[in-house]
């Protein structure tokens, strides 16, 4: 099957993109934090700007977002908006559940139980591109991940981003229930 | 999963399971390097976690449990140990000392209250 490829011009540059090309030279990067519109490129999810920099060596003024957008997407990468950070309660969601001191006092449900405020937490589907990998979570969001600790705490600091949770996700479900490996 | 500031380095704070079934609280080595901990002097002991000989490296240092902007502060002993091959700490219960703890696991849902 031939390779989706695109003549653009950017900037009154022209280029040629290919989808294989974007993935090799995205392969390894760490994502800036997406603050509103994303591409998935080999699974992860990146500000369209960031890609299309990365590929041209554009600066980042010579471009806008919906622009680097509109190319991505007509590449065929899927792209989507960030969702608002929304607060979760109990018996809404199947997202591992926590309370915290701050509930005490919590109001009462018609099932009689406590309903108790938690933070949602990142799916196993949204994780599994990232299987190996550390990660920083943010809500339901990965933020960043890396095969090193260090890159990922590394990665927060030098983009002044705050993680809800950091972990590696697990290979398999004897790592995530706490076994040792054999 | 509980989500612990680990000596202030609050910009990731670290998963550990809640383990009922171990006293103490044990993490990876690299948690103390990310966080600056000092483990010059600190207590070494041989340890088997979940079937793996490894040797832990205990400090007395801070964690931080945080929501919104409620969080409780307490200081007990962390053994940082090496190897480590889970990607999330161990919570064990000397490590909840300070608080009340309650499981429920049929609704899926943990409390936690200072004392």
């Amino acid at each position: 099957m031939a390779e989706t490829t695109r003549d653009v011009t950017i900037a009154h540059r022209p280029f040629t993109l290919r989808v294989s090309q974007i993935e090799r030279a995205m392969r390894g990067v760490l994502p800036e934090p997406v603050k509103d519109h994303f591409v998935v490129v080999n699974g992860r999810r990146y500000p369209p700007k960031q890609v299309l920099l990365q590929v041209t060596g554009l600066e980042r003024a010579e471009l806008t977002t919906h622009h680097a957008r509109r190319i991505l997407t007509g590449l065929g990468f899927p792209a989507g908006r960030r969702a608002r950070e929304r607060e979760a309660l109990a018996g809404t969601g199947t997202a591992r559940r926590r309370a915290l001191p701050s509930e005490q006092g919590a109001s009462t449900s018609r099932t009689g139980s406590r309903r108790r405020a938690f933070r949602s937490r990142a799916s196993a589907a949204t994780l599994e591109p990232f299987v190996g990998h550390w990660v920083a979570t943010k809500g339901d969001e990965v933020l960043v991940a890396a095969l090193q600790p260090h890159a990922v705490v590394g990665w927060l600091a030098q983009h002044n981003q705050q993680a809800d949770s950091m972990f590696r996700v697990p290979d398999d479900e004897h790592e995530a229930s706490g076994a040792a490996p054999l | 999963m509980i989500d612990l500031v680990v000596e202030g380095l609050d910009l990731a704070p670290q998963a550990c399971l809640l383990d009922t079934g171990a006293t103490d609280v044990r993490m990876g080595y690299h948690v103390a390097d990310l966080a600056g901990i000092d483990l010059e002097g600190a207590l070494v002991s041989d340890i088997v976690v979940g079937g793996l000989r490894t040797t832990g490296y205990g400090a007395t240092i801070q964690l931080e449990l945080r929501q919104g902007r409620d969080s409780h502060t307490w200081s007990p002993t962390v053994y940082f140990c090496d190897p480590w091959p889970w990607g999330f700490g161990l919570l064990g219960l000397s490590g909840l000392d300070p608080f009340l703890l309650t499981v429920n696991a049929y609704e899926e849902w943990i409390d936690l209250k200072p004392h």
